[in-house]
């Protein structure tokens, strides 16, 4: 039981820590007549909590106990009395505290335990004949050590009140998969009494698991033994699927094999509710940011048709002032010369002060541009048609030059004013798609490269050019969608299609435009991916097959 | 009319259309208008002779007009600043106040408003 194997703080295969006591006494391991040795007596002393046998080391002179204690920390000292003034020194120098001093007595009286409280002693027991005494107050003293302890998972008072109380779902299941216990949190998530779950395969009880085949003991084995974590839904008795999240790991015995799992799981529908909130912020930002484009595309002929109204107003007002002088005039004609003259030389002011040679001309103006405006704004009005036109639930064949054309036409008025546009549209059989879906990933794509150009044009001051090019590939469409911007760090290159992840300012984009993008050219069975060099650009390109195979909507 | 020199205004924005229709809004209002659909053109007309106002547009390429008007501002102090945009892009109050922006106004623009500020502006 002595030696250098039991340093205090060694720790069990299963991580748990083993108490540490220490023997002050003349002769270790020594029996005493009629009765067990102290070592024999205390090694039996199984830790309350969890079983283990507390690891026990021998010293014989107060020094070696002194240094022992500053090795490292020791919860509980017995100390022989019949070590005489070795046994008086180590209670005077550990004193009461850290570790616990048991002063074994071994003559009688309450004047020597009183004698040994002062020194510093937590307690003196008689060494009766099986040390019982010497047992029960040692046990009570590494409980009050233990308490001590700086926290650990073996320091816990109760590991199942814990798990009853835990709001997190927990199963454990046996090396089939069965489950062999289920906390309360989990009775809830899974819709099922703990007897109903008794024995049940936990697998069983979910659907769409990202990874089912381990979720029993016989995976805990093939996939070795690391945790892992998941997503799945449960299929709770009245019917309901709720999205959990899953972590599980192996439970590993004594041999070091797989006993079975435990799987810790959480009711994710708020979150995920909060994801879909967050989907549709997304979507909102990109029309806002839409918006204000189109409203200033607006607002440029509306400015100019509203004055221009104003403007010809005035001419027209003008002009009835010099008409009610032809009237005058000819109401004049025939009558006296003089009257004639007089309403003659009215009309010339009238004409002169009104400038009608350049309201005539720029009456006409005034209203050819004003033409040219309503018409922009028509124009506009039906490209916002043309581009959100509303998917039916079904696949129809779109032409994608047209989704790509009608979408840059949107986009255009937001960035003409940094960005030149190059189209080299090729011939594309039609494919079958939710074009409404792809403008969404045409419009996240250009605004992006919007951003990016509007990024490094802030640096050096130059305008960007963005270019579109779609090609027909065997069974199949590309489509590529480059910019001359900012370019994307390396370090956030394989991190730009994850939801949430963004560089943009807080407020400027919800991070989830690509992942967005990704997943519906993922839902087309198609691919979409990057290259970017940081100040050079980036390009999208983005693959559509002809297939009309419908991937990734296969729930169970 | 009299020898008193007319105040001259200058008019920037990308859009011609623009041009015109403020032009036709200010003909009668006793100014010396000068138009430009550069910020270039704007800079040298700011450059070639005196201008006591300049009402820019803000959005165009390759320089806002907030910018143009930090550059007149920088050459000729003395020249009355301006904007008119018709996107509701914040602009920085601090910013404005900073270059001595004396008014924004948005398209489409009320047309006594326009006269008024203008008025205001060169008068003060």
């Amino acid at each position: 039981m002595t030696g250098e194997a039991n340093v205090w703080g060694e720790r069990d295969d299963r991580g748990r820590r083993r108490a540490c006591i220490l023997i002050a006494e003349p002769e270790p391991g020594e029996r005493r007549p009629g009765g067990p040795s102290l070592a024999f007596a205390l090694a039996s002393l199984a830790d309350p909590a969890d079983d283990l046998a507390p690891a026990i080391e021998s010293v014989t002179t107060w020094s070696a106990c002194i240094d022992r204690c500053r090795r490292g920390p020791v919860d509980l000292v017995v100390i022989d009395e019949a070590l005489g003034r070795e046994a008086e020194e180590i209670v005077a120098r550990l004193r009461r505290g850290a570790p616990e001093l048991i002063v074994l007595q071994r003559g009688t009286g309450d004047g020597a335990a009183l004698a040994w409280f002062r020194r510093g002693a937590s307690e003196c027991v008689a060494a009766d004949r099986d040390l019982a005494a010497l047992r029960h107050a040692a046990r009570e003293r590494l409980e009050r050590a233990r308490a001590r302890r700086p926290g650990g998972a073996e320091d816990l008072p109760d590991a199942r009140g814990i798990l009853q109380h835990l709001g997190s779902a927990l199963v454990i299941v046996d090396e089939e998969g069965a489950i062999a216990f289920a906390n309360p949190a989990a009775e809830r998530t899974l819709g099922l009494s703990r007897e109903a779950l008794h024995g049940r395969r936990f697998r069983d009880l979910l659907i769409e698991a990202t990874e089912p085949a381990s979720l029993g003991g016989e995976a805990a084995s093939a996939h070795g033994l690391e945790s892992r974590a998941g997503e799945a839904r449960v299929l709770r008795p009245d019917g309901h699927a709720v999205p959990i999240a899953l972590t599980w790991g192996p439970i590993v015995g004594a041999n070091g094999a797989p006993t079975g799992a435990v799987a810790v799981f959480q009711d994710v529908s708020l979150t995920q509710e909060w994801r879909s909130h967050a989907l549709q912020t997304e979507k909102m930002a990109s029309i806002g940011q839409l918006a204000a484009g189109v409203a200033h595309e607006i607002n440029n002929p509306m400015g100019f048709i509203h004055a221009n109204l104003f403007q010809m107003t005035e001419y027209v007002t003008d002009l009835r002032q010099v008409w009610s002088r032809v009237e005058g005039l000819l109401k004049a004609i025939g009558g006296d010369r003089s009257l004639v003259e007089r309403a003659a030389g009215e009309l010339a002011g009238a004409v002169e002060e009104a400038d009608v040679g350049f309201l005539l001309q720029d009456l006409a103006k005034a209203i050819r541009e004003s033409q040219e405006g309503s018409e922009r704004i028509r124009h506009i009005v039906q490209d916002l048609r043309d581009f959100s036109h509303q998917d039916t639930g079904e696949r129809v064949l779109a032409d994608i030059n047209q989704c790509l054309d009608s979408t840059a036409n949107i986009v255009w008025p937001m960035m003409k004013h940094l960005v030149v546009l190059s189209k080299n549209y090729g011939e594309l059989p039609p494919v079958p798609c939710y074009p409404m879906q792809l403008k969404q990933v045409f419009m996240n794509l250009l605004v992006n490269a919007y951003q990016a150009i509007e990024e490094s044009s802030a640096r050096d001051g130059r305008i960007g050019t963005v270019t579109l090019a779609t090609v027909a590939i065997e069974d199949g469409v590309r489509v590529e969608i480059s910019d001359t911007g900012a370019g994307i760090a390396r370090e956030h290159l394989d991190r730009i299609f994850d939801p949430f992840f963004t560089t943009k300012k807080v407020g400027a984009g919800t991070g989830l435009g690509l992942s967005t993008s990704f997943n519906i050219v993922r839902r087309h069975g198609g691919t979409l991916s990057v290259d970017s060099e940081p100040g050079r650009g980036t390009t999208f390109c983005l693959q559509l097959p002809l297939l009309r195979e419908e991937i990734g909507s296969r729930s169970a | 009319m009299s020898d008193v020199r007319r105040p001259v205004v200058l008019l920037v924005d990308d859009e011609p259309r623009i041009l015109s229709a403020l032009h036709r809004t200010l003909r009668r209002e006793g100014y010396e208008l000068l138009t430009a659909e550069t910020t270039q053109e704007a800079l040298r007309l700011v450059d070639a002779g005196p201008v006591d106002c300049v009402l820019s547009d803000h959005k165009m390429p390759g320089m806002t007009g907030l910018e143009l008007l930090e550059r007149v501002a920088s050459r000729r102090p003395e020249t009355r600043r301006m904007l008119i945009t018709g996107w509701n892009v914040e602009i920085d109050r601090d910013e404005l106040a900073r270059l001595g922006v004396l008014a924004v106004l948005s398209k489409p623009w009320d047309d006594a408003e326009l006269k008024a500020t203008l008025r205001a502006a060169v008068d003060a």
